[in-house]
């Protein structure tokens, strides 16, 4: 293998005399300087050829112009930063091991391979969302926690109550996670939704180019249970998975900064 | 802090209720003529824990010696919640629209929020201070029609009855008490009838005279009762003292004042609540400082920029659009409510005006506070609020003579020669 390289595109090594990589049928060949940018929408073949009834991946590059797509031909396809076939060495969002597309009975499946991002699919219909579930809108990311139940003054110890500023009831909060971590805003419900969007809604997000004017509403029951509700955004509301969860021809998933859509033929 | 060793047989003052040792002639509680009490087994069974916290302060103002009505008692059902709020009207309106907004949206959203309709007149910046908690009291302790809460404490109230001023602790004491109800101390040597045992109780000639004081300030600016400062180590809390007893929100330890050649400092016992000390001009703040204006509690801290995991994974979010800092209202213990970034050079805190602002409480100024960033550092600074702005000392602080520091639901003055 001497002289060999490294294919751009997944990673794989590339024999020197080879012009497309074996694996992934990027060209290697030096002649196209175009290895950095993103590929031309064309699909990639994993395994066999297209096989029918099988799913395939495209990655969307913004303004709806599909980028490169995966034929999911295999039976578990494992797509992260640095493991896998699904390969996307430059999204520092993604973990080395990010995520699996399975098929059990002839039905493709995602799961989360432990990432720290997680996997966001876009909602459809209105969707529970657990306390502490997360959520993308545009560029913001939101978790959405009910209020813990009101105890009343508690003593310690020592029989000494905690001061604390005055109570203000409200069912439930919104924290918008910024990158790295951290807790940019708290935004705590008024009544029992929290309608969010660009302008005129409970919470604003007036410079996310990404979010439409009404975008999406949480609501939360007398029970407490939490429901998010796509308002026919632009470009939708996604709610992170838990458990594997089914994908069906036409939905949208996010892994790191990669969104992709899944076309079963 | 028991009043009794364990197995001692106690006598219970008839007239303040507290309990005495046996062999006691004059109640330490208020210097009432112990006799000797028949039935001493009269005592509550009652878990002493639970006990404490029931009970009245054990020095219970004697009826008319403090001129005091008679006290709201703590109790162990929890605080009204919504009572004894005095005349703020709180209610569900907005915290603050907040307008949360990327990058150079501040001045559209924050800046540009629109302020929620006025309080009610009177309930507006009252008097000099005003942020006493509803006490865990019985409902009716308090009226709900009072201007301002009154704080639930033993000896706020003025001293209207003559009296004698305790030497030791400065409380009033009522003519022909031989015993200063508060702390114990014995009055008028010639009155006190000797007692054939030993009485280790210091009198008025072996109490050097206290160097310094700190003095309760009520929610109508006027002063009310005084705890002495001593050269030395001087122990504050709810356990330590009669002006503290009656604060619930006190640790029974809850702080250290040292009064030295060099001033006055004071030293957070990690109590549960701390001790804020007014600020007069810029304070550097750190992260994770805790800040008092008006009724809230509110917690500064730090965003730190966002640094890669080590698999090289960078934890995904909204991209900071220039958040250096974040005030979190603390609304329970480990609880936080509402938070607000900050952003640009300056953020201002105020009920009516600013980029956060807390319009439903009352005792924060139209605009009461600044926190700035210059240099790479953080400031907090009062701009002109009626009630000022308080820091948590963070381990000890030094206070000049004339400090304001709050401590527990009370407002106090540390002066000192």
């Amino acid at each position: 293998m001497n002289g060999a390289k490294t294919c751009p595109t997944c990673g794989s090594e590339v024999p020197a005399d080879f012009k497309f990589c074996g694996k992934c049928g990027t060209r290697v060949d030096g002649t196209t300087s175009s290895s950095s940018s993103v590929p031309a929408a064309k699909t990639m073949y994993f395994g066999t050829n297209q096989v029918p009834g099988r799913a395939k991946l495209i990655v969307i590059k913004g303004e709806g112009m599909d980028g490169l797509s995966y034929q999911l031909a295999g039976n578990e396809h494992i797509a992260g930063r640095s493991e896998g076939a699904i390969l996307f060495p430059d999204d520092p969002l993604m973990s080395p091991r990010h995520a699996n597309f399975i098929y059990r009975d002839n039905k493709l499946f995602v799961r989360d391979e432990g990432s720290v991002n997680g996997i966001f699919m876009r909602i459809k219909v209105p969707t529970s969302i657990p306390s502490g579930g997360l959520f993308l809108i545009g560029e913001q990311l939101l978790q959405v926690e009910p209020s813990p139940p009101d105890l009343g003054p508690q003593p310690d110890a020592e029989s000494t109550y905690f001061y604390a500023s005055p109570k203000r009831p409200s069912k439930m909060k919104l924290v918008q996670r910024l990158r790295g971590g951290e807790v940019g805003m708290i935004y705590r419900a008024r009544g029992d939704t929290i309608t969010i969007g660009r302008e005129g809604n409970d919470v604003n997000f007036l410079d996310d180019p990404f979010i439409s004017g009404r975008h999406a509403q949480l609501a939360i029951s007398t029970d407490g249970q939490m429901t998010l509700t796509d308002l026919g955004s632009k470009n939708g509301t996604f709610i992170r998975l838990g458990d594997e969860t089914q994908l069906a021809h036409g939905d949208y998933v996010f892994l790191g900064q990669q969104l992709l859509r899944v076309e079963i033929a | 802090m028991l009043p009794t060793l364990k197995g001692d047989p106690v006598i219970t003052c008839s007239r303040c209720g507290k309990e005495n040792q046996d062999h006691y002639k004059f109640c330490l509680g208020c210097g009432n003529e112990i006799k000797p009490a028949p039935k001493p087994a009269t005592r509550e069974p009652a878990p002493l824990e639970t006990a404490r916290t029931i009970l009245p302060p054990e020095a219970k103002p004697v009826s008319g010696s403090l001129g005091n009505e008679p006290t709201p008692l703590p109790t162990l059902s929890p605080p009204a919640a919504g009572k004894a709020k005095g005349g703020i009207p709180w209610n569900d309106s907005p915290k603050m629209p907040i307008t949360p907004s990327n990058g150079g949206g501040v001045a559209s959203g924050m800046l540009g929020a629109v302020t929620p309709p006025p309080l009610t007149p009177g309930s507006t910046d009252p008097g000099n201070w005003a942020a006493p908690r509803p006490m865990p009291t019985t409902p009716q302790a308090q009226p709900a029609s009072a201007p301002t809460p009154s704080p639930a404490v033993v000896a706020s109230a003025p001293a209207a009855v003559e009296g004698t001023v305790c030497p030791n602790c400065g409380r009033m004491v009522s003519p022909g008490f031989a015993f200063c109800g508060a702390c114990g101390t014995r009055m008028n040597v010639a009155a006190a009838a000797p007692s054939p045992r030993t009485m280790y109780m210091s009198g008025p000639t072996a109490t050097p005279v206290p160097r310094g004081r700190i003095v309760l300030i009520r929610p109508d600016g006027s002063e009310g009762g005084a705890h002495p400062l001593h050269d030395g180590e001087n122990l504050v809390g709810r356990s330590q003292g009669s002006l503290f007893e009656g604060d619930l929100y006190l640790s029974p330890r809850h702080a250290e004042f040292q009064l030295g050649p060099q001033g006055l400092v004071v030293k957070d016992l990690r109590s549960l609540n701390g001790v804020f000390a007014k600020i007069s001009g810029e304070e550097p703040l750190e992260s994770g400082d805790v800040i008092r204006i008006g009724q809230e509690l509110l917690r500064f801290e730090i965003i730190a920029p966002p640094t890669a995991l080590e698999d090289g994974t960078e934890v995904a979010g909204t991209p900071n659009p220039g958040f250096w800092g974040r005030l979190s209202v603390v609304v329970g213990r480990d609880v936080d409510g509402s938070a607000f970034p900050l952003f640009g050079d300056a953020i201002v805190m105020g009920r009516e005006r600013g980029d956060i602002l807390f319009p439903e409480d009352g005792y924060v100024s139209g605009t009461h506070a600044r926190i700035s960033l210059r240099d790479g550092r953080v400031y907090l600074a009062d701009v002109g609020s009626s009630n000022g702005t308080f820091l948590r000392v963070r381990g000890e602080r030094t206070l000049p003579s004339g400090s304001f520091i709050l401590m527990g639901q009370q407002l106090f003055r540390a002066e000192y020669k």
